[in-house]
């Protein structure tokens, strides 16, 4: 298929001195605006790296942390972190205690998480479970390993009811490694330090257990054991007990390497050093399933032709401001290249095959701007991208659904303040066709993922690939310049407010406590909607500097073919066939 | 040999970037015009000079009016 594949149309064009210059009108430099906000979020994942121990006191008592052990693990260059900023419950230590991402193991990728042994020495925190989650769901929809870092002291006791228990609570993952288990995707643990209780079970929940000798896994930690004699009330000699108790259980917790290893035989592997626990996983995943990329490859890598860091001149930081979807895209996949499918109908959407290191993708975005006369066609006003319309609409669901026929990923693009709406876009079914785009996603059955550059907004954010898609969405990455909200904040203080302003004007009262309100609820619209806030409650997965997008979109696409369950053989795809006529 | 600068949509304009006399190359942004919540930029089409400016800030315009124009180098 090399016709179709080696060389495809060019995508882009140069940038011009008077594009360059346009960014940085009155004063406005597109491309300082972007860096300076990067900077702050830089800012805020640094405190979560620097969160608990310093460094030096971990490395004192002869344990590395686990950003220690991360960059021993993975390949050079392969990291790619999600869920920094994860603090759904708003711990008052930055974080939920997880520090997972994507990135290859000796060549092969994986899914890779684990405790920060900085923080209460791994302990369970509110939303721990629910970052773990991802992580596992990450796992199981691009079929590649989960490997373990597990140093969990287990719950914070004086938060359990935040966590312990509920449908997806912290006993939830121990199933979900069972599910991987069943469905023939190892889980690999590194296990070091004292995982009592939740922690025994996260070390005891994987397929392989690699243990460091000073470590242990059990039912009860020494606190536990030695509190199991309740009186219903505590006293002196109660207390003395306890003291005995806790002294002889404190140089002999249980569930060591003596029990695991010599008596039960759970832990597989056990190594003197901390580098070996790491040296042994590195060996398991050489050994992992994996097609040779060859296998699935339609081209020779390529960069594109264009620098990503154009990126920071080309998507405008104020919302307001329109673009070129194409030129962004350019500037992401391999040789800037692609094959468009139905151009120029459905103006709105790009939809097209791309190339991401050699592999085939499908990808997906809004095209932003006036969209010219006549369109949209059903209706008597003019429309706008960003806005989803019916001919759009059609051609994502004939898109995606081809993308799953031809076992193809998809790389969704959002920048969308949602369907249009009114009587004529009801008359054009456009409610229908958007429930029609789910159906079609869900479909496929092919792994998917999605980059929110500026506005999420709407239903169009749920029907172009969002999280709510989440048996097929892999993750959502934000920008700087991501919003995600039901609808603009003035929007919304309009729909609430409206018709109470008429109201209070009819019965001559003044207009102003409403002005407020209004003003009052499009602020908090603006806080609630902002990346740090988006990463936080998780509504996106990462906020990636622009420079660093193409990584991510080269993780999850190597991820993506590593060991696919299905395959359409290169020679027998439709979708190419149909661009090309 | 001149090229008229026209509109790609109906809007306001809310920046004016041009004057008479102004020398451009091509992609220079002319104007921007306001239309549906966003900003779309409007571009210079060739090197050149501005020989007219036929609009002013707050202007509202049709689709396809004439704006400016511009004398190619």
């Amino acid at each position: 298929m090399k016709s179709y594949f080696e060389k495809m149309t060019d995508l882009g064009s140069e940038l011009k001195k008077g594009r360059i210059r346009w960014m940085t009108w009155d004063g406005d430099d597109n491309t300082k605006n972007i860096e300076d906000a990067e900077a702050q979020i830089n800012e805020a994942v640094n405190q979560v790296k620097n969160a608990g121990f310093p460094t030096e006191k971990i490395n004192a008592r002869g344990e590395m942390t686990v950003w220690q052990r991360l960059e021993y693990l993975v390949d050079p260059g392969t990291w790619n972190p999600l869920h920094t900023l994860f603090n759904p419950l708003a711990n008052d230590e930055g974080t939920t205690n997880v520090i997972d991402g994507l990135g290859k193991i000796s060549g092969k990728w994986a899914v890779i998480i684990g405790f920060d042994n900085k923080v209460m020495a791994g302990a369970w925190l509110p939303g721990q479970s629910e970052n773990i989650l991802r992580a596992t769901d990450l796992s199981k929809r691009l079929n590649i390993p989960l490997v373990w870092l597990v140093n969990c002291s287990g719950a914070k006791l004086p938060e359990q009811e935040k966590f312990y228990a509920n449908r997806r609570g912290a006993g939830t993952p121990f199933f979900r490694h069972a599910e991987l288990a069943q469905l023939g995707v190892p889980v690999l643990a590194g296990i070091y330090g004292t995982n009592p209780a939740g922690g025994g079970y996260q070390g005891i929940s994987p397929a392989v257990l690699f243990a460091h000798k000073n470590c242990n896994i059990a039912v009860g930690g020494a606190g536990i054991v030695s509190g199991m004699a309740p009186k219903g009330y505590f006293d002196q000699e109660t207390a003395e007990i306890l003291i005995e108790k806790t002294k002889q259980f404190k140089s002999k917790p249980p569930g060591s390497v003596k029990i695991h290893y010599d008596e039960t035989g759970f832990f597989r592997y056990v190594y003197e050093e901390e580098q070996g626990v790491l040296d042994g996983l590195k060996a398991y995943m050489k050994e992992m399933p994996a097609y040779h990329p060859r296998f699935y490859r339609v081209a020779e890598p390529k960069d594109p032709r264009f620098s990503v860091e154009e990126l920071y001149r080309l998507l405008p930081l104020e919302p307001k401001k329109v673009y070129d979807f194409d030129e962004i895209l350019a500037r992401l996949v391999d040789g800037s290249e692609h094959m468009e499918f139905r151009p120029g109908y459905g103006p709105e959407i790009y939809t097209g095959l791309c190339k991401i290191d050699g592999f085939l993708v499908g990808c997906i975005g809004n095209r932003q701007g006036y969209l010219g006369k006549e369109y949209p066609e059903y209706a008597d006003y003019p429309g706008i991208g960003g806005k989803l319309y019916r001919q759009g609409l059609i051609k994502m669901n004939e898109f995606v659904t081809l993308c799953g026929r031809d076992r193809v990923p998809v790389i969704w693009f959002q920048d969308t303040s949602g369907i249009d709406v009114g009587d004529l876009a009801e008359k054009a079914e456009l409610l229908g066709l958007g429930q029609s785009l789910i159906y079609s996603i869900q479909q496929t059955d092919v792994p998917m993922m999605l980059v929110v550059l500026r506005k999420g907004s709407a239903a169009a954010h749920y029907v172009m690939g969002g999280p709510t898609a989440n048996r097929h969405n892999a993750f959502t990455l934000g920008t700087v310049a991501t919003e995600i909200s039901v609808m603009h904040g003035e929007t919304a203080a309009v729909a609430t407010y409206a018709r109470r302003l008429v109201k209070e004007k009819e019965a001559g009262r003044p207009l102003d406590p409403v002005i407020e309100s209004m003003n009052q609820m499009a602020r908090e619209y603006h806080e609630k909607s902002r990346p740090i806030f988006c990463a936080k409650t998780g509504l996106v997965d990462e906020i990636v500097a622009m420079k660093d997008l193409r990584n991510y979109l080269v993780a999850f696409t190597g991820a993506a073919y590593q060991n696919p369950k299905s395959i359409c053989p290169h020679h027998q795809m439709i979708l190419p066939r149909s661009i090309k006529g | 040999m001149t090229q008229d600068i026209t509109a790609p949509l109906a809007g306001k304009i809310v920046r004016l970037s041009m004057e008479v006399g102004m020398k451009v190359e091509e992609d220079d942004e002319a104007l921007v015009i306001e239309a549906m919540k966003m900003e779309t930029p409007v571009f210079i089409p060739c090197n050149g000079t501005i020989t007219a400016v036929k609009v002013k800030a707050g202007d509202t315009v049709e689709e396809d009016d004439v704006l400016g124009v511009v004398e190619e180098a």
